[in-house]
């Protein structure tokens, strides 16, 4: 039952919660990706085109202030020049820009150099390529890169460069690099915050599937319990419908079948209590006329002395079929103590080795040699009821002597640690492969039109298979046609344990020799 | 010649059963109702009762309940099924023995004199206080006599007879029911639990009658 809640969980709820995590964590990814992507993409442009308007702005002024400054003598230029850079710097300081100024033509002038370029800034962060466009280009241009220290630190960043023209000096090259790590900083901080969410979203989404699930699986899971319980034999377990959904739905539907199948299985048991009762009640009332015949034949039967041949032999014929009625009598009663399942064992513990050969001795003890017994000398202790361990040989020896035509029989006792068994082997006429499913049905008989020799009742192998099934026993046969047959009883050697091992296999093994001789 | 009551509501049976007791020699007493048996069994006490559990007016196991509360004349009981609660029902109401239909009339004849048969033997036995006294068929307990029923006295004779010796249930059946093959070991259950109820101080601590678990019964050790 447990086993079968986890195969349901696994197949249902399992699949579906599995499903929609992994949808879930696909489409968090997809979003989050594509958000992060374009928020950083903002962010950095954003700071790009800013700063290069900017830099624009302040580069035309300040080439404002150096014509106005071409006026003045060169001290003065230089100091406006010199307020510029100054200016810059300190700026670049406080935003951590750097400002590198550089001349177009180096040293084409020996008078001012306004070459600028921060201590430790590796100069390679501005790609020649790079310098190349500014001086061709008339506006400001920017560019992507790592600014790179002599003392190894690097930071993601970028360039905006543009010319100067100072009056007297000459054209210059200007850069100014800015950082973008406290871009990057929040980038990454919005990346996290994203991915917390999709984590979020993910478990919340797990969570209301699960909550989901549950609502339509534990019904499920309920309708599964109950129908099991109904396949274990609980007829009268219905499932609770406390909804109008399709759930509720698909109880009324169970609880429907589930009366009908109760009514269908009521009535059947009842027809069969019926016959069974009836097949008891008739064996049990035909006990009481029966004795009366029997004792009103065995008076007749005592005086046959006195009478004419032909009744001295009626009352002997009288008798015998008297005895043959009894017989099926018993045999019928038990077959319906069997079907009412009413049979039941009388355990003792007993010595199998010793009932054998007690069975066989008192069975037939005119056919005595025919009997060869093997079995082990000291005695095998088993948990069973010796009555119908009897009644199961005695079925076995009648069949093998009725059907073995006067050649030997052999009685073979094995045991194995748990198991013991009892084979009886024929070398008598066997039976065909085709027969074997019927060998142990009621009144069965393989060729309707040979006689009974031993009139036996046609009970005797239905009743031993049943025998040996109430003790967890197994009644296996063997037989081929004109080499005889081979019945072998396998019973536990304590009451209650099943058969595991078969001391005596089933396919003799005198078979090559039985060939060899016929 | 002994007197058997036969008690069955089937005439023919009845009848049958009276040619075959009495060309055993025997007497036979035939009774159809259940409710007649008291009648006829006080004007006419018998030697032993053939009782069947089926019958009009008042079923066997009441008869038998009857029967003991005043005699212990023995009662073999007639039963068409051996395999359902009667046959205990009926041991326990006091019968001594059952047959089950249909049965040969040897068997019938042999069953009813076992029951009969009076062996006398001469002297007494002792289980501690109790005094077994095989000549008179008394059972004495401190001086007072206890009534036994003629198969209580064989059983407990048997036992007090070999002090010592475990009797299995079989060795029981056959020695005291005079059975020759394996029989209903419920017999011998039924009797001792009746047996210890009249003897015994306390039956579930029997002094007289103990049992040998998976074995069978024996005498109680004889107390100084």
């Amino acid at each position: 039952m447990l086993r079968n809640k986890i195969k349901i969980r696994k197949s249902l709820s399992l699949k579906v919660l599995l499903t929609s995590v992994a949808f879930s964590i696909l489409i968090a990814t997809v979003i989050g990706v594509s958000i992060h992507n374009r928020v950083s993409a903002t962010i950095i442009n954003e700071k790009i085109s800013i700063s290069k308007i900017e830099t624009a702005n302040a580069l035309y002024l300040a080439q404002g202030h150096f014509n106005l400054a071409r006026f003045q003598n060169d001290a003065g230029l230089n100091k406006v020049v010199q307020d510029f850079i100054t200016s810059s710097r300190e700026d670049g300081s406080l935003s951590g820009r750097e400002t590198v100024i550089l001349p177009v033509v180096e040293g084409n002038n020996k008078q001012n150099i306004y070459q600028t370029v921060p201590t430790l800034l590796v100069l390679d962060s501005i790609p020649e390529s790079f310098r190349e466009q500014v001086r061709k280009a008339d506006e400001v241009l920017d560019k992507r890169v790592r600014i790179r220290y002599s003392d190894g630190k690097e930071f993601p960043g970028f360039l905006i460069g543009g010319k100067l023209n100072i009056p007297r000096t000459g054209v210059y090259e200007i850069y100014y690099l800015f950082k973008l790590d406290a871009q990057y900083q929040s980038i990454s901080n919005i990346t996290w915050n994203l991915f917390g969410a999709g984590l979020l979203l993910v478990i919340l989404i797990g969570l209301s599937t699960q909550f989901v699930i549950r609502q339509v699986v534990s019904p499920v899971q309920q309708a599964a319990a109950v129908a099991e319980k109904f396949t274990h034999g609980d007829l009268t377990s219905r499932m609770s419908i406390s909804s109008d959904d399709e759930l509720a739905t698909l109880g009324k539907s169970f609880n429907e079948m589930a009366v009908s199948i109760q009514q269908q299985i009521i009535r059947l048991e009842n027809l069969s209590m019926l016959q069974q009762r009836f097949v008891s009640d008739v064996s049990h009332e035909l006990r009481t006329p029966l004795t009366t015949l029997r004792m009103a034949a065995e008076v007749i039967y005592e005086q046959k002395g006195s009478f004419d041949p032909n009744i001295a032999r009626s009352s002997e014929l009288l008798i015998n079929q008297i005895d043959r009625f009894e017989l099926l009598l018993s045999d019928l009663l038990e077959v319906s103590r069997f079907d009412a399942e009413a049979a039941a064992l009388g355990v003792v513990t007993f010595d199998i080795c010793g009932l054998t050969k007690q069975t066989v001795d008192f069975l037939h003890p005119s056919k005595s040699a025919l009997f060869q017994v093997i079995a082990p000398d000291g005695p095998i202790q088993v948990e069973g009821d010796p009555r119908r361990i009897e009644r199961i040989l005695r079925n076995l020896i009648t069949n093998a002597v009725d059907h073995g035509e006067g050649k030997k029989i052999k009685v073979a006792i094995a045991e194995s640690d748990k198991e013991v068994a009892i084979g009886v082997r024929d070398y008598g006429l066997g039976f065909n492969e085709e027969d074997a499913p019927y060998l142990f049905d009621r009144f069965w008989r393989a060729d309707p039109s040979r006689a009974r020799s031993s009139g036996g009742t046609g009970l005797g192998l239905s009743i031993a298979i049943e025998d040996a099934k109430l003790h967890q026993g197994q009644l296996l046969a063997w037989g081929m046609p004109n080499q005889g047959a081979h019945f072998v009883l396998t019973i536990p050697k304590l009451n209650g344990d099943s058969v595991q091992s078969f001391p005596i296999a089933l396919i003799p093994d005198d078979l090559i020799l039985t060939v060899n001789r016929v | 010649m002994p007197l058997v009551m036969v008690v069955d509501d089937d005439q023919d049976l009845a009848e049958m059963l009276s040619i075959v007791l009495t060309s055993a020699g025997m007497e036979v007493d035939l009774v159809n109702r259940g409710d007649q048996v008291m009648d006829l069994f006080n004007t006419n006490p018998p030697d032993l009762v053939l009782l069947d559990v089926m019958l009009p007016g008042v079923d066997g196991i009441e008869v038998c309940k009857l029967i003991r509360e005043k005699s212990m004349v023995p009662i073999v009981m007639l039963t068409a099924k051996d395999d359902t609660h009667d046959v205990v029902l009926g041991l326990e109401a006091g019968a001594d023995d059952y047959i089950v239909k249909p049965f040969k009339q040897q068997e019938l004849v042999a069953r009813i004199n076992t029951r009969l048969r009076r062996v006398t033997k001469v002297g007494t036995l002792e289980i501690g206080d109790l005094v077994i006294d095989q000549m008179e068929h008394k059972v004495l307990k401190s001086g007072r006599e206890i009534p036994l029923t003629r198969l209580e006295f064989d059983l407990l004779a048997t036992l007090a007879k070999e002090p010592g010796r475990v009797f299995t249930r079989e060795a029981l059946l056959s020695e005291v029911w005079g059975y020759q093959h394996a029989a209903d070991t419920r017999l011998v259950n039924v009797h001792v639990q009746r047996l210890r109820s009249k003897i015994e101080s306390d039956a579930d601590k029997p002094e007289y009658v103990l049992t040998v678990r998976g074995v069978g019964y024996k005498a109680g050790a004889a107390r100084v």
